[in-house]
């Protein structure tokens, strides 16, 4: 081992062991205040004091208001009836509804963050693809976006929300109230949601309906656009186009409800006394996981693009064609991971609205802390820090933190980061060589794996500390994990939400593709292949004057 | 046939889990037989659905 290798090895060693000299031990408490006079007992505000509340004249306000100080008074607050003026409730409706559209504002604000998310995942792959795929990969990116988002408004959004009930910081949806349940094991299942079909039935016409929407619908199109990565240089646009709506519209949905729509995986911590029951902030498992054991079902089923595997079955390399955009797009997705994970609060206002800055935090670093980890882990044992295998650490390490970002700090969000960076390349190379299942950008590692490892994570690392407004998933108390004291149950939920992504969602994702090969075919001609699927799928190069060599 | 015979290994990894709900009311029951249910849906995956598809893999047909 070289010099250059044992620091880097002792250099990793204590960068892991650091944080765990940092027990998490409860702060001291802070030395008692000293003796004041008690305050006097504050008067109620009356109907007759707002009156009086000084409002900017006219004439004043006519001269403009250059430092701010004569906009946002008394005399903003929408009154009910201007000849009694503003009333204590005019005051209260006021508050409400500054919280609620704070809210609304917070929640579609992060929501455009994750629909730029788009154009990362787009450069990310088409980066990592052959310079004769480029249009393909592309148009699989753009178009994934459409297509998901169809079927999740006529079908998909009712089955994952339909029932989910009151979302208190969207201001209640109450037409969100129906969820079909089954009775196991003397347990109410549910299964899925009713209400919702195009947004307009059962009262979904709603505003609070409309931001949640919103929020999901970018979140469903974030699990399909794993898929065409994973499927890349390979893939039928056709058999794209049907496996990417029926992912929308039942796959990715139903354990979506599952998990966060009111479904029994959410109520393991009611019915079973399993913690607080599956527990997943921002989806490791609900958006990541799901697509990227759909990429696992697709990708076998597809095969190796030729020239991957020698005859002895020998993994070759196939170069992504620009490093440049695979690098800038991944700091795309880091840029639209603080709506991905901060905004699944949905809400700035409200039970567990200040956990916004701690989520933030904690998703940089456990990025960070992806990167940082498979940087070193290729030095160590390539003897060069790969610039792909980097980019996927980072994803890797924000895909495993955002189940946990919303009940972790920010020790655990490092370490679960760093085993994230080391997982996906751990993962890529077993994929590679031992599955001998061709994944051209890693989308399994980095979304499948490291999806699970978020999961299991929060099982693991949650401290016990996040206490949005008391409960979680109905159940008193803060989501805590094996590591801060909880008995276990909180990790076999999270477990039981690991067997529903490998027994159930796989084999729902492979079943639907399998319907897909038999009616329209999922590969392309080894014809095309060959050619490069620009001209064979989409009519037109993605770069016309590159002469592209073909493998002779 | 194999891969029906892995659809249904993986599935039943699945339902193991869901069953330890109701066939063990300890946590460590319950931890058994999830694990139990991954490694038997992670055999349906890689044991028989994906070594019926290298079977067949495009490079082995030269």
């Amino acid at each position: 081992m070289t010099t250059t290798k044992r620091l880097l090895l002792v250099l990793t060693v204590v960068l892991c062991i650091a944080p765990l000299g940092f027990p998490q031990t409860p702060a001291a408490p802070a030395a008692a205040p000293p003796a004041v006079a008690p305050a006097p007992t504050p008067k109620p505000i009356t109907d007759a004091d707002l009156a009086n509340a000084p409002v900017p004249a006219a004439d004043a306000r006519a001269k403009g208001d250059p430092d701010g100080s004569l906009t946002g008074t008394a005399g903003d607050v929408t009154v009910t009836d201007a000849k009694k003026g503003i009333t204590i409730g005019d005051l209260a409706n006021q508050v409400g509804q500054n919280k609620i559209a704070i809210n609304f504002v917070w929640t579609l604000v992060t929501g455009f963050l994750v629909m730029f998310m788009q154009a990362g995942f787009a450069i990310v792959e088409t980066g990592l693809c052959r310079a004769k795929n480029a249009n393909h990969t592309m148009m699989m990116n753009f178009m994934v976006y459409g297509v998901g988002m169809l079927a999740y408004w006529l079908i998909g959004f009712a089955i994952q929300m339909g029932g989910v009930g009151a979302v208190a910081n969207l201001g209640g949806t109450p037409p969100l109230s129906a969820e079909y349940a089954i009775t196991l094991f003397g347990k109410s299942f549910g299964l899925w949601g009713q209400n919702g079909l195009f947004l307009v039935h059962k009262g979904t016409y709603d505003v609070g309906v409309m931001v949640l929407f919103l929020f999901q619908m970018v979140f469903m199109d974030t699990a399909l656009t794993i898929v065409t990565g994973a499927a890349a240089e390979r893939w039928k646009y056709a058999a794209f186009v049907v496996s990417s709506f029926l992912m929308g519209a039942f796959t990715y949905p139903l354990f979506a409800n599952w998990a966060w729509g009111g479904g029994w995986l959410a109520n393991l911590g009611v019915n079973f006394g399993l913690g607080k029951g599956y527990s997943d902030f921002a989806g490791s498992g609900v958006v990541h996981a799901v697509g990227g054991v759909t990429a696992l079902a697709l990708s076998m089923m597809l095969g190796p693009r030729i020239g991957k595997y020698t005859r002895e079955g020998k993994s070759n390399a196939i170069l992504a064609h620009d490093i440049v955009i695979v690098l800038t797009g991944c700091f795309i997705l880091a840029f639209g991971w603080f709506g991905f994970n901060p905004g699944s609060t949905l809400g700035a206002s409200g039970n567990g609205g200040f956990r916004i800055g701690s989520i933030a935090v904690n998703t940089m670093l456990a990025g960070m802390a992806g990167s940082f980890g498979a940087m070193l882990y290729m030095w160590l044992r390539y003897g060069k820090p790969d610039a792909s295998m980097s980019g996927n650490g980072l994803l890797a390490g924000l895909v495993a933190i955002t189940a946990p970002s919303g009940f972790v700090n920010p020790v655990g969000s490092v370490i679960i980061g760093v085993i994230a960076g080391v997982l996906v390349c751990i993962s890529v190379e077993f994929v590679d060589r031992v599955l001998k299942v061709d994944d051209p950008v890693g989308a399994i590692s980095v979304h499948g794996t490291n999806g699970l490892w978020g999961v299991i994570s929060v099982g693991l690392f949650a401290d016990g500390k996040s206490n949005y407004g008391g409960s979680w998933n109905g159940v008193t108390g803060s989501v805590t994990g094996l590591f801060y004291g909880d008995n276990g149950g909180q990790l076999v939920a999270q477990l039981i939400g690991v067997v529903t992504l490998l027994g159930f969602v796989f084999s729902l994702s492979f079943v639907f593709n399998l319907l897909i090969d038999w009616f329209v075919g999922q590969r392309v001609s080894a014809k095309s292949e060959l050619q490069g699927l620009d001209l064979p799928e989409m009519g037109a190069l993605g770069y016309p004057e590159f002469e592209l060599k073909t493998p002779s | 046939m194999i891969i029906l015979i892995g659809l249904l290994v993986t599935l039943l990894g699945f339902v193991i889990s869901v069953l330890s709900l109701t066939l063990a009311s300890s946590v460590g029951g319950r931890l058994v037989l999830v694990l139990l249910g991954i490694a038997v849906s992670l055999f349906g995956i890689m044991g028989l659905l994906n070594k019926h598809y290298l079977k067949n893999a495009i490079w082995k047909k030269g």
